[in-house]
């Protein structure tokens, strides 16, 4: 403390002795000082940095604002377009109870075909006709047993020429085959009703945005159900040719067999 | 930063007048001082004025530049966008059109169609032909018992055990059987056919309500009814395969009762013979 008395006590008698030197410094001081920002009301600086942004406010008002409201006006009518013409809430809604409501459609189908139609009454014909009614896959091997228990072996050797055991041979395994595929064809069938059914579900959950994507499924559904389609016409188709050869063959053989009579008529007949 | 320039400055200054002896030194000391005060502080005013003003023209350029031409090319792009949505891919006019064109149809087709399916195409003359018919056409699967009877009453019933071999009566039960089998399956899918006619008319009458947004479920579910239907149609020709295979089995049957018929005449025969 005592030395701070004794600094200013120096500093004072310093000025007191040089009072023109205190003066000089006593003006840079106050000239070169750094003083706080001038008020903005009274600077032109502040009024020009006013004036700027209020142009800045003009230009954003009236071009961005404007231009965004544009903007808007196109989208809002978009917006109204795509809302009331393109996806309409009520008939989206209503389109979708539709698929409710003939989901009812597709259920009746189901259980129409799954109606029970077994007609035979004799022990060997109602085995066959439950294996082949049975829509089961599992049932297929037990189809050749059925059916020779009803329809007979093929003859031994011994019991007919080569020409005619080869086409019993070839008419049963005809017959055979076209009997297991028609169980495959009924279980497949079950399948796609089942798939259907699930995929009617999930458009009725759908969006419309998601629906085109079910619809491509179920594209593929149809397509593959065609094919099976296809596979159970050409199983027909077969039987018919194996039919039609079978006919073709009879004729052939009576032919074959009314030569062979005359033969042994005309060796009778020099004998005698 | 200025703070610190000018405590250098002051402090250097003071020392400066406080250090020269002389008046003229004292003088020069002080124009100096003046002279670096008005060197470094004077320009610096109108220096930050030009900033700012050129500072605002920047940003009123980029406005009217940059923002403005960006806004005007957006709004142009959505115009062109909300024109094609209307006038290109979903014009109203078209969607009303295509609507209109539904309903019509509508009344062009489905009236004559069903006419024309619906066509009465019994053509039984005794009545139990006619019973039978009749029941075979009637679309309903609550009579099968009724069908068996009057299958039975056309074409007669399986021969008692005496009355026939065993062979034959297997053949013609087996016969009886998948033709019933059939029959009663084509009644169901009589009935089936009938309400898959349904099903489309009722998607019909929806897409001539329909919106572009919802079709897309009118669509999907019509594909799924023609899944069902296809599927209905592998029933009936699984059905067919099993009565064409039945009759080429009952016709191999015969075939080889044949051949062991004329194994056992020619046996006959030669023993006929051999006794001669």
């Amino acid at each position: 403390m005592t030395q701070i008395t004794d600094l200013f006590r120096t500093v004072n008698n310093w000025i007191r002795g040089h009072r023109l030197r205190a003066a000089i410094l006593a003006l840079v001081l106050v000239f070169t000082a750094p003083w706080p920002a001038r008020a903005q009301f009274v600077d032109p600086c502040c009024a020009m940095l006013a004036a700027g942004l209020a142009s800045i406010q003009s230009a954003l008002t009236s071009v961005v604002g404007g231009g965004l409201n544009q903007i808007l006006g196109v989208d809002k009518s978009m917006q109204q377009f795509q809302q009331t013409v393109v996806w309409p809430q009520a008939l989206i809604n209503q389109a979708r109870s539709l698929v409710g409501l003939l989901q009812g459609n597709f259920n009746q189908i189901q259980s129409l075909m799954r109606l029970r139609v077994n007609s035979a009454t004799l022990p060997a014909s109602q085995q066959l006709e439950q294996v082949l009614l049975s829509r089961s896959p599992n049932q297929i091997a037990q189809t050749s047993s059925a059916y020779v228990a009803l329809y007979g072996p093929v003859p031994a050797p011994t019991e007919a020429s080569t020409q005619v055991l080869n086409m019993v041979d070839m008419t049963d395994a005809a017959a055979q085959a076209a009997m297991k595929r028609a169980i495959e064809i009924d279980a497949l069938a079950d399948l796609e009703l089942q798939a259907a059914n699930q995929l009617n579900q999930s458009i009725q959950n759908a969006a419309p945005g998601s629906a085109p994507i079910i619809e491509a499924q179920a594209d593929t559904w149809l397509i593959r159900a065609n094919a099976y389609t296809q596979a159970a016409t050409a199983d027909l188709m077969r039987l018919r040719s194996v039919d039609l050869a079978n006919a073709s063959a009879d004729i052939k053989m009576g032919a074959t067999n009314t030569t062979s009579l005359r033969q042994a008529l005309a060796n009778l007949l020099q004998h005698q | 930063m200025q703070v610190i320039v000018y405590a250098v400055f002051f402090a250097t200054f003071g020392s400066l007048i406080v250090m020269v002896k002389d008046r003229r030194k004292l003088v020069a000391v002080t124009l100096t001082a003046v002279m670096v005060t008005t060197l470094v502080g004077g320009p610096q005013a109108a220096q930050a004025q030009s900033g700012i003003l050129s500072g605002i023209q920047a940003v009123l350029k980029v406005i009217n530049g940059i923002i403005q031409s960006g806004l005007t090319s957006i709004n142009t792009v959505r115009a062109a966008l909300s024109n094609l949505e209307q006038v290109v891919i979903w014009p109203l006019q078209l969607i009303n059109q295509a609507r209109a064109q539904v309903t019509q149809m509508i009344g062009q087709y489905r009236s004559l169609m069903s006419n024309i399916f619906h066509v009465n195409l019994k053509s039984a003359t005794l009545p139990a032909p006619q019973a039978f018919e009749a029941l075979v056409r009637d679309h309903q699967v609550n009579d099968f018992s009724g069908l068996t009877a009057t299958f039975g009453n056309t074409y007669g019933l399986i021969p008692v055990a005496t009355a026939a071999n065993p062979t034959d009566r297997a053949l013609s039960d087996m016969d009886d059987a998948l033709a019933l089998d059939n029959l009663k399956m084509l009644k169901a899918s009589d009935q089936a056919t009938d309400i898959e006619l349904q099903s489309a008319d009722s998607i019909e009458n929806a897409a001539s309500q329909a919106a572009p947004g919802s079709v897309p479920f009118l669509t999907a579910t019509a594909i799924v009814s023609g899944i069902h239907s296809q599927a209905l149609t592998q029933k009936m020709l699984a059905a067919e395969l099993r009565q064409e295979a039945a009759r080429l089995a009952h016709q191999n049957t015969l075939r080889k009762d044949n051949a062991t018929n004329t194994t056992q005449l020619r046996g006959v025969l030669v023993n006929l013979l051999q006794h001669q």
